[in-house]
């Protein structure tokens, strides 16, 4: 065997060899969580108790839980239910005090929140490898996802917009219902979004201002702003949320979305509060949210799955195509302080 | 109890920041406050619609309470509960109902029009000042009614047989005697309602900012919401404690000389109705078209979207063609629809018991007796109502988060006390002043002492006063949301958390369903407390 041969098959088993040595430090996710959630089952038993707080609706709150103690029999599940500045004030004042009283908080806006004031205890899931989106330090167990939706009956198919800066022009003035722009909703996630996506100012601020020389009317509450599209008062929702739009298709109602529109996505977390009395059953319950189980569960309840691939009705993919690629909100600012965030970049040009 | 948490958040706005920072002494809250310059533009928004709804609200409830008490109005049964039941149905899903009958394109009134009358513009607009008015003022009437209904049910007849002996005519006598004697409870009413008015937040959201009509609140809840700044939040709701001060110390000031409005007196008399001669059939009329309006209408209007999958004109006028029970189902098999029903029932109970009576030594206390400086909890009693909701939360969450008591009912229970006081202490300080003096100074000569005269003297003539707060404190109570959101523990929902749950994420059909179910529930409760127990609510 000559000395390059010689090299050659040293070089192919030393390759091999790293492969293997690679492929048994990497864990598939399915096998991360395997071993991750039997340490945290068996300490969690321990702790035999979980406190959510969560902003979901009690029914999936309720199946949730449910779901995880189907899994995880021996651990006692309660929650509370607020809204998002309800869940950070009660939080933080029970931080400030001191207090030991929630395990893990289950929530879109709320967490990122609570983690700039030091209320959250960084947790990496062991199935991040599984995650379309992924904060280290809070797992994203769900997405919210912004769909343009219009009412079927009130606007034709040759006259819709094709994409979300398209709804900016005069075209659309009287057809239009806004979310405003101005408080932490979806529309003002939507620029968030937006600005780093584009990252052209110019193009950016067109858009802002193309809004506002609709002219229409501003809604405070994106629910009752989705059921007057669907009554018909106006044609367009700017913008409306995907598990609604895919929700009330199903009941026949009016309402659809324009697939030519890129999903405008915000994480939804399951974070462990710093001073958690069952810091492992929190861990566990975030673990099982992502895990193939949980993310079947959270379908079940019209919640849209974090995990890439993952088939179910309201996922990016069976919503708008193999490989689309959603806009995701990036921008830390916004995500923790979004007054200060809207008072720098929306006012100047909203406010004119 | 009351002052405690008023000024741990008052404290709050001068020493806290973001997040709940503690700075030290800071201005800085009030700073950004006094140099807002949207706050002028709102705040008078919020003064105009608060205005408006407290005079048509009160205004109404008095009008209606004359008819009931004072006139020979038939269907008297009937006639006494029909006012009463528009409470029953919580405010927003009047707001609700209202939207989809105003609203320009897709409102049922304006489409009515169109196809049938062929009127091409619209005529409703629910997204208006004058529409937010008149919702929010419908709400407002049922209290209005019961805070006056007891004063014009004892009052002594012979000071309007006098101007009648006098030729003037039972209009005139009403509009010249009887209303203006009922000054202090007609005051108290308004109060209420017009603070109610400045802090309301659902119909100016769903109402009043597609049609850019923003109202000061909105900063309340923005600070909250966006900065999570309960310090700023304070220090907004201040502006609303300096306007309640203000209001309550015109209301001290008309009603300083006490003995003017005293209708109850030492003299024995017997309450005579007035015979109003053709006129009764028009009053009964009045008190109907309320009652239609004030929850007829609305209540008709959630029945059928409850019924149909989804609101649209077209659907809603077929509805028959499209109606399914889907909603219903979905509501009764919620996880905690009875469970939060149930739960909220005898706490409510025991709250409005307690809230009234405390209410009632208060106002005992400010008007019969003379400690000193007892005039100042005219104001302290009143002041919870100035402030937000989720900002009295947070002072009462800081009052208890220290204790064994946070996280019990206990600490709900005093939360919901402390949220419904300033009504308890406002219908009872109506109800005392119309109480003519010279009925306790006859005990007071006799020897009887502060006791007696309370139990023996005030409480048995107060009691129609009593039996309206009690009924008004237990509807609000047993549906507050609010208030007791952050004081209930985990794991025990509170009121009927799923019907305010639906109409939140915008499930409409859901909300209507619940509510439709709950309503029914209400009104079956307050028929049969009426027909069969014969409990009386005002009499």
């Amino acid at each position: 065997m000559s000395g390059k041969t010689l090299a050659a098959v040293a070089a192919f088993c030393l390759f091999t060899l790293f492969i293997i040595a690679g492929t048994s430090h990497a864990a598939s996710p399915d096998e991360a969580y395997n071993k991750t959630s039997s340490a945290l089952y068996a300490k969690a038993k321990q702790e035999g108790e979980l406190i959510v707080y969560t902003v979901w609706d009690v029914e999936h709150i309720v199946a949730i839980l449910q779901g995880f103690s189907k899994k995880y029999p021996g651990i006692k599940t309660t929650y509370w239910q607020g809204r998002n500045p309800e869940i950070v004030t009660r939080t933080i004042t029970e931080f400030r005090a001191n207090r030991a009283s929630v395990d893990a908080i289950l929530s879109d806006n709320a967490p990122p929140v609570l983690r700039a004031a030091g209320a959250i205890m960084p947790y990496e899931t062991a199935q991040k490898e599984a995650l379309l989106i992924h904060d280290p330090t809070m797992p994203v167990v769900s997405l919210q996802v912004q769909a343009l939706t219009y009412n079927t009956k009130r606007i034709k198919a040759p006259e819709l917009p094709k994409s979300w800066e398209n709804v900016a022009t005069p075209k659309y003035k009287g057809m239009v219902a806004l979310d405003d722009p101005m408080r932490a909703g979806p529309l003002s996630t939507q620029l968030a979004a937006l600005k780093d996506f584009w990252k052209d100012e110019a193009k950016w601020s067109a858009f802002v201002k193309g809004l506002k020389a609709l002219n229409v009317p501003v809604h405070k509450s994106t629910s009752a702003m989705f059921r007057l599209v669907i009554a018909g008062e106006y044609a367009i929702a700017m913008p409306a949320l995907l598990h609604d739009v895919m929700n009330e298709k199903e009941k026949g109602t009016p309402v659809e979305y324009i697939k030519t529109a890129t999903p405008i996505v915000f994480p939804r977390y399951a974070a462990v509060y710093a001073k958690a009395p069952h810091p492992n059953a929190a861990k566990l319950l975030t673990e099982w949210l992502i895990s193939p189980d949980g993310q079947a569960t959270l379908d079940s309840v019209g919640r849209e799955a974090s995990r890439k691939g993952f088939p179910s009705k309201t996922s990016i993919e069976n919503a708008y195509g193999t490989g689309t690629q959603p806009v995701a909100v990036h921008d830390k600012l916004f995500m923790e302080d979004p007054q200060k965030w809207l008072d720098m970049h929306v006012k100047p040009i909203w406010a004119k | 109890m009351i002052l405690t948490p008023v000024v741990i958040v008052l404290l709050q706005s001068l020493t806290t920041t973001r997040l709940a920072t503690y700075v030290g002494f800071t201005g800085e809250n009030y700073l950004r406050v006094l140099t807002d310059p949207e706050i002028f533009s709102m705040m008078k928004n919020s003064l105009l619609y608060a205005f408006g709804s407290a005079v048509l609200g009160t205004g109404v409830g008095a009008m209606l309470a004359w008819i009931v008490a004072r006139t020979n109005t038939p269907g008297k049964a009937l006639v006494e509960l029909m006012p009463l039941y528009p409470l029953l149905m919580p405010p927003i899903m009047k707001n609700i109902a209202w939207i989809l009958l105003l609203a320009p394109r897709s409102g049922i009134l304006n489409n009515f029009l169109q196809q049938n009358l062929g009127m091409e513009e619209q005529v409703f607009n629910a997204f208006s000042l004058s529409a937010m008015i008149w919702v929010f003022g419908l709400a407002c009437v049922p209290l209005g009614y019961l805070f006056l209904l007891p004063v014009f049910l004892s009052f002594d007849p012979s000071l309007e047989e006098s101007a009648y002996i006098a030729g003037s005519r039972p209009m005139h006598t009403m509009m010249r005697i009887t209303f203006p004697l009922a000054t202090p409870a007609f005051l108290s009413a308004f109060i209420l309602n017009f603070l109610r008015g400045l802090r309301s937040f659902e119909t100016p959201v769903l109402q009043g900012s597609p049609a850019g009509i923003n109202v000061f609140v909105a900063k309340v809840y923005d600070s909250m919401s966006m900065e999570f700044n309960s310090g700023l939040a304070t220090a907004y709701s201040a502006i609303l404690i300096v306007l309640s001060i203000a209001v309550l110390m015109f209301y001290v000031r008309a009603t300083r000389f006490s003995e003017r409005y005293a209708t109850i007196t030492g003299k024995g008399y017997r309450v005579k109705v007035i015979d109003i001669g053709g006129w009764k059939y028009f009053t009964f009329f009045a008190v109907f078209s309320y009652f239609l309006l004030g929850i007829a209408v609305p209540f008709a209007v959630l029945i059928i979207v409850s019924l149909i999958p989804y609101y649209d004109y077209e659907t809603f006028m077929n509805f028959f063609a499209h109606m399914d029970l889907s909603n219903y189902r979905k509501v009764l098999h919620h996880p905690s629809f009875v469970s939060g029903l149930y739960n909220s029932l005898t706490l409510s109970l025991a709250t409005a018991a307690i809230t009234v009576m405390a209410g009632i030594v208060m106002a005992f206390t400010i008007y019969r007796t003379k400690v000193y400086g007892s005039k100042v909890f005219e104001f302290i009693g009143t002041m919870p109502l100035a402030f937000p909701p989720l900002v009295l939360s947070v002072g009462l969450v800081l009052v208890f988060i220290g204790t064994p008591l946070y996280n019990t009912l206990w600490a709900l229970g005093a939360g919901l006390f402390v949220a419904y006081f300033p009504y308890a202490l406002r219908n009872a300080s109506g109800a005392i002043v119309s109480i003519h003096k010279e009925l306790d100074e006859a005990a007071w000569v006799h020897g009887a002492r502060w006791r007696h005269v309370f139990f023996k003297v005030t409480l048995p003539l107060l009691k129609p006063s009593v039996a309206g707060a009690l009924f008004y404190i237990f509807i609000e109570a047993i549906r507050n949301i609010d208030v007791a959101v952050l004081l209930a523990a985990p794991g025990s929902e509170y009121g009927p958390v799923t019907l305010f749950d639906y109409f939140r994420v915008g499930q409409w059909g859901e909300a209507a369903a619940g509510g439709v179910i709950y309503l029914i529930i209400l009104i079956v409760a307050v028929s049969m407390a009426k027909f069969v127990f014969n409990v009386k609510f005002s009499l």
